[in-house]
């Protein structure tokens, strides 16, 4: 459990969390979305104690991350790839890691083999691609066996597989009780995998949702319509707060009616009806409608 | 990443804890398994030796020679470079790697962990000297005229031990500039002018008239001077040097301390 509280980091002039408060329940998986500079890293920094807050505090497990006794074992953490010396083996850093809490070989072998890392276990880490250092810094944040776990962007440069193992995995820690928050920029890998979105703009929270329900709130349904008496059937609908656009000739989306509706009043008037799709929204149009005005670094629309 | 479930721990084990034993074991870890390290205590052996082999040599024909400790302690007066940059590089480089964020979420007390860094490098360089002077002791032994007087501990053991110890102080004044800029060139540069550059300086002025003597005789509170006169046999007022170097040690890692305590890391 990670309990934000007006969490508030400035630097200088430039406030890069603003009042944040949140809860990241255990036993499901808290996606953690915002555009880019929106303060979620730091907000992750400030969790486990290596930012400090200028206002407001946060606690994980009901305690403040530098008064835990063994962190390691209460929290897993992967900022970014790059917290490796590059100097040293994998196999050297998780040892190292691992030594601090008296975590012995045995484990250091067991998250190098869950990760994958085995055959690059004795390499300098600098030399390591971008999805290798990823897999180290799972392996690091994995060595405590954490009740809680913290990953920036953790299938950053990872592999399809990789993906794929990290959202299972993380899946599978959640439905074991544990504490899970995760940053993704990749929105459909965010919504195959997270149960509850927490979303940030500019330093503040703009959503703090189950999934289901952030999409639906911010998304509305079309229904796409195709029929070869397409126009007879609009007008016969007949409905005031229904919006229609023609997509191409013998076809329409049409929105504020249920796909109940149209299909009854085709019946009923005998217009047959060659398509009658519902389109639900996704969580990246979700995300894109909540975060439009929080974008920072907004890229030009093409043509 | 295939195995979904993997081995795991049936329950949650207590039996893992931080502790101050722990961090010093993972400080020996983290410190051995780098290259650097055993470049930089590779360099200091081969300089060390050498340059005691050299001077023993050179200094053979004469007949009292050089006291038999300071041609094993002369060679400290270009060593001491390498143990300051070991020390600084040994921190600079957790920063410029990202290293240091595992580090202090692993250990968020970060006294703790500048302590243990410290001790572990300072040990490290200690042990490497006094390894250094037994070699070097051995292999100077056929070309110097009087060997070193194990009766007398003052002309023996007592410099040996300064000597080793000093070298101990200058690699942690380099932990402690280290913590405190944060940049390998930075805290290089600080390190190597303070043991290095200053003494010459202040030397500079003895070609002053005398109202510059001040400068002169101040060279003596700088690390260097300090360890020089520390080790020299026979040595009786060994306090003044001692906090002298005690200082230049304390000093830039209460500084360094303060900078990790404060700044975000």
């Amino acid at each position: 459990m990670i309990v934000a509280d007006n969490l508030t980091k400035r630097y200088g002039a430039k406030t890069a969390v603003d009042g944040v408060s949140f809860t990241v329940a255990p036993g499901r998986v808290t996606g953690f979305l915002g555009p880019n500079g929106a303060g979620k890293s730091t907000t992750m920094r400030m969790i486990v104690g290596l930012d400090r807050p200028t206002a407001g505090r946060v606690t994980v497990g009901g305690q403040d991350y530098r008064q835990l006794r063994s962190p390691l074992t209460e929290v897993g953490v992967l900022l970014d790839a790059k917290a490796v010396h590059t100097g040293r083996s994998a196999r050297d850093h998780l040892r190292a890691m691992a030594a601090t809490h008296g975590i012995g070989r045995q484990r250091v072998d067991e998250v190098i083999e869950l990760t994958g890392i085995g055959s690059v276990a004795g390499k300098r880490a600098g030399g390591f691609s971008l999805g290798m250092g990823q897999r180290l810094g799972i392996a690091a944040a994995l060595l405590g066996d954490p009740h809680t776990l913290i990953l920036d962007e953790p299938v950053n440069g990872l592999d399809p597989e990789g993906v794929r193992w990290v959202r299972q995995f993380v899946r599978h820690l959640a439905a074991e009780g544990r504490t899970v928050l995760l940053s993704s920029h990749l929105m459909s890998e965010m919504s195959q995998t997270a149960d509850h979105v927490i979303v940030l703009g500019r330093g503040r929270v703009l959503a703090d949702a189950p999934l289901p329900e952030l999409v639906r709130t911010w998304t509305t349904t079309t229904l796409l319509v195709r029929s070869p008496r397409l126009s007879e059937l609009v007008a016969a609908l007949e409905i005031p707060d229904a919006t229609v656009s023609a997509v191409e000739p013998g076809a329409a989306q049409i929105t504020g009616i249920t796909p109940q509706s149209v299909g009854d009043i085709a019946a009923a008037r005998g217009i047959p009806l060659y398509e009658l799709s519902p389109r639900v929204g996704s969580l990246e149009d979700a995300y894109l409608a909540l975060t439009d005005d929080a974008v920072e670094y907004k890229t030009k629309e093409i043509a | 990443m295939t195995t979904l479930a993997g081995p795991r721990r049936a329950t949650h084990t207590t039996a893992h804890r931080l502790s101050f034993p722990h961090l010093l074991r993972s400080e020996a870890i983290k410190v051995l398994t780098l290259r650097s390290t055993w470049w930089s205590l590779g360099v200091t052996a081969a300089m060390s030796v050498g340059m005691s082999l050299l001077i023993a040599l050179a200094t053979s024909g004469m007949g009292g020679g050089m006291a038999p400790t300071n041609v094993i302690l002369a060679p400290t007066q270009f060593t001491m470079l390498v143990a300051g940059i070991l020390g600084a590089i040994v921190v600079t480089g957790e920063y410029s790697t990202g290293m240091i964020r595992s580090t202090l979420t692993a250990e968020p007390r970060r006294g703790a962990v500048l302590l243990a860094k410290a001790l572990v490098v300072a040990v490290t360089m200690m042990l490497t000297a006094i390894v250094i002077y037994a070699v070097a002791i051995v292999l100077t032994s056929p070309f110097t005229s009087r060997g070193i007087d194990w009766a007398s501990p003052l002309d023996s053991f007592v410099p040996l031990a300064l000597g080793a110890l000093s070298m101990a102080c200058f690699t942690l004044m380099g932990v402690g500039f280290g913590f405190l800029l944060r940049s390998g060139a930075g805290a290089i540069a600080v390190t190597v002018g303070v043991l290095f550059v200053l003494p010459i300086v202040l030397s500079l002025f003895s070609i002053a008239g005398p109202e510059w003597m001040w400068i002169v005789e101040s060279a003596k509170y700088l690390p260097v001077n300090a360890a020089g006169a520390l080790t020299q046999p026979g040595g009786e007022d060994l306090l003044e040097p001692a906090l002298t170097l005690a200082g230049w040690v304390v000093g830039p890692l209460a500084l360094g301390w303060l900078a990790l305590r404060s700044r975000d890391a």
